[in-house]
């Protein structure tokens, strides 16, 4: 009792700094990287309207507004009294509508693709790490040479054979229905996105569980892991409670940068033809279909081509923050 | 070392062989291919195909052999018939594939009707090869023909015709980029925190931020476009050279075809290629020079007496270009393939566009050789870092 109240006082007594949760920690260091808070806040509203697309925008993606292509900024439709704002197409359809549904599918797909990708990545990461032995040397020898072939061939082989052969790869038809629903796309079109979602994941993991490998082998030889051990954890539990969550830091970076990646990669392949195509819009099918206007109108272009970069730039810069809150030593 | 090299070789071919028999799967496992436009056509029923035509067809196309039997005639150009042992003839009978398929029609799970083969009416048999027409194999460089792009001419022409423009492209590419990017990334890291490091790192985050083809068309709007409706001096964008005679103010009428012409030709997608190479290559150079500068022995050469100039470039210069040899030499699978977005925004008639033609139009020969060769010249690339990083850093060992 007495001692009770003899270190009762003696805390009260000591010098003592305000206590920070790690999380609160690393949110402090987020905050004070501006760019990061500024790409944190454009995302924000680039999400809030995606999201409430179906609001925002004036006009259905494939609404055509007959004979008036290419009307200017602003224009308002005689009929209805809504506003192009930014203009519209080459068969009538409203642009601004256009970039909203785009933003929402690209968007969709990219962050389903770092979904996807990280939780393979984490899960052959930890066992290839913990395990080691022949399983790590033959994962990682694979893993290694599918990342030393250029990426860019090899997506757009594998894209054109998927796209080709649509019902080549199984889906479940409740997946392709709720990402229909997400899109606002019938389940037809939302089969395209899903594989490319499969595309992209099918060989963003690969790097991802390189990563997680690499830190799975430095926490495996800390103590805490050998004292769950020697209480007798089995070896599900040290890898699920303590050793992944002690690897996150590297991969919630890696899948912030991930999905600028994956924006870019997606329009790429839909700008070159191998992606989402056509009547489904996306920003790189509809930058693709810019270009063979933009000789008249040099400025087309930039409306679905400055999303994409907007985006781009946001997620890398968020990555940067997160990397420089996260650990301090890691900085490029 | 020598044990090291032949283990390595022994690899190489066999992920050589992999890469071959993946690339011939990727596009031939699916269904579809070539005569997909072919079941159109004769559902329209505007053309009388007859079974006999279909038989014709997929004989060029080999599609009436087995997977397997297609396969190795790809890979080392065998089977071209019986086997001949001592002037006798083995296994002429051998089933090899199948000339006219049944074929029945079957409501699958979905509830739509879907054409699946049943049986055989008939069959090709391993004597019917004779004569048949068969490339060499890819293994000894014969990629066989081509089935669309340049009908019934070899791969290996079409190849050629396209290799020297993707050359001249990537190599002044990465001329520049080293020539501009080492120095950019150098002088960044030496001046660590002063104005021009914080303006060249923020515009190199960019870069590297900025996807190809975007930047690509903001080019052509900026230094084509725009100008040339303006009146000004500006720089043809699209193909490798000109159909006719153009004339830029200030400049004069250029010749098409010319030498003028061509360079005019290859301003922008070098200059778009460049830029964005450079972003991320002195980004590289700027980390790993700061990371040496750090180093004792750098401090050491300080000490010493010796000058900035010295110190930079023997001393820290040497060791932080040695992580720059797996970007470098990385470019040579790129030298073949090209730069796909770049060549195709500019409509450049090289092997990046070529590929992507060939994928588009289901010229799967052409394809499959690009790919091949790439997955060969990667393979080939990985060998060559690995060595080079011994020769050039002794702390690093082959074993």
């Amino acid at each position: 009792m007495a001692v009770n109240t003899q270190v009762a006082k003696l805390e009260a007594e000591a010098i003592s700094i305000e206590e920070r949760t790690p999380f609160q920690i690393v949110t402090r260091r987020f905050v004070r990287h501006r760019l990061a808070m500024i790409s944190l806040a454009v995302m924000t509203v680039i999400f809030i309207i995606t999201i409430l697309a179906p609001y925002i925008a004036p006009f259905e993606i494939d609404e055509l507004n007959v004979g008036n292509y290419f009307v200017p900024f602003g224009a308002v439709d005689e009929d209805t009294g809504r506003v192009h704002y930014l203009g519209t197409d080459n068969i009538g359809r409203d642009y601004f509508s256009r970039v909203v549904y785009a933003g929402r599918i690209s968007l969709t797909v990219a962050l389903l693709s770092v979904v996807v990708a990280e939780t393979i990545g984490i899960v052959v990461g930890a066992i290839s790490g913990f395990y080691g032995g022949w399983l790590d040397s033959v994962l990682m020898r694979f893993v290694e040479f599918m990342l030393t072939i250029p990426t860019l061939p090899l997506l757009l082989i594998i894209s054109s054979m998927l796209l080709r052969n649509e019902d080549l790869v199984p889906i479940p038809e409740p997946v392709l229905a709720f990402l229909g629903k997400i899109l606002l796309l019938n389940p037809r079109d939302a089969r395209n996105a899903v594989l490319i979602v499969i595309v992209l994941a099918g060989f963003g993991w690969l790097a991802s569980a390189q990563l997680m490998r690499g830190t799975i082998l430095s926490v495996r030889e800390q103590t805490f892991v050998e004292a769950a051990r020697s209480l007798g954890a089995t070896d599900i539990w040290i890898i699920s409670k303590h050793m992944i969550p002690n690897a996150m830091a590297p991969i919630i970076v890696d899948a912030s940068l991930g999905l600028a990646g994956y924006v870019v990669a997606e329009a790429a392949l839909a700008f070159l033809g191998f992606g989402i195509q056509d009547p489904v819009p996306t920003w790189g099918n509809m930058l693709a279909a810019t270009q063979t206007y933009m000789l008249d109108r040099p400025w087309l272009p930039l409306v679905p081509g400055l999303p994409i970069f907007v985006c781009s730039l946001a997620f890398n810069y968020i990555g940067d923050g997160l990397r420089d809150a996260l650990d301090p030593r890691l900085k490029l | 070392m020598a044990a090291y090299l032949v283990r390595r070789v022994f690899q190489m071919i066999l992920v050589i062989f992999i890469s071959a028999i993946a690339s011939y799967a990727l596009l031939n496992l699916a269904p579809g291919g070539p005569l997909a436009g072919l079941r159109q056509i004769q559902q329209s029923g505007r053309f009388q195909i007859t079974e006999e035509d279909i038989a014709r067809i997929r004989a060029y196309f080999e599609l009436d052999l087995n997977l397997s039997i297609r396969f190795t005639r790809w890979l080392i150009g065998e089977p071209r018939g019986p086997l001949v042992i001592g002037g006798k003839e083995y296994f002429g009978d051998m089933v090899v594939g199948c000339r006219k398929p049944i074929e029945a029609e079957f409501l699958n799970e979905r509830g739509e009707y879907e054409i699946r083969t049943v049986g055989c009416k008939e069959s090709v048999v391993l004597g019917d090869l004779v004569g048949r027409r068969t490339s060499r194999g890819v293994l000894l460089g014969d990629f066989g023909m081509s089935w669309r792009l340049l009908r019934d001419r070899p791969v290996t022409d079409l190849i050629e015709s396209r290799l020297s423009k993707t050359l001249q492209l990537i190599g002044l590419e990465t001329l520049f980029s080293i020539l501009i990017g080492i120095p950019l990334g150098i002088y960044s890291a030496v001046k660590q925190y002063s104005k021009f490091d914080y303006i060249f790192t923020s515009l190199a985050f960019m870069g590297s931020a900025m996807p190809t083809f975007f930047f690509g068309l903001l080019m052509i709007m900026a230094f084509s476009i725009l100008p040339k409706n303006a009146g000004l001096p500006y720089v043809p964008a699209g193909l490798s050279e000109s159909v006719r005679n153009y004339t830029i103010p200030w400049i004069g009428e250029i010749v098409a075809g010319s030498a003028q012409d061509r360079i005019m030709h290859l301003i922008l997608p070098v200059t778009v290629l460049t830029i964005i190479n450079i972003a991320t290559w002195s980004r590289y150079i700027r980390a790993s020079m700061l990371e040496v500068l750090r180093q004792d022995y750098v401090r050491t050469a300080r000490a010493k007496g010796l000058s900035q100039r010295v110190v930079i470039l023997r001393h820290a210069l040497r060791n932080a270009l040695i992580p720059f040899i797996t970007i470098v030499v990385f470019t040579i699978p790129g030298l073949f393939s090209g730069a796909i977005i770049t060549e195709s925004i500019f409509a450049w008639p090289g092997m990046g566009r070529l590929y992507l033609l060939a994928l588009g139009d289901y010229d799967y020969p052409v394809a499959m050789a690009i790919f091949f060769i790439l997955a060969v010249l990667t393979v080939i690339a990985t060998l060559l870092r690995d060595i080079l990083y011994t020769v050039v850093d002794p702390r690093i060992r082959l074993n």
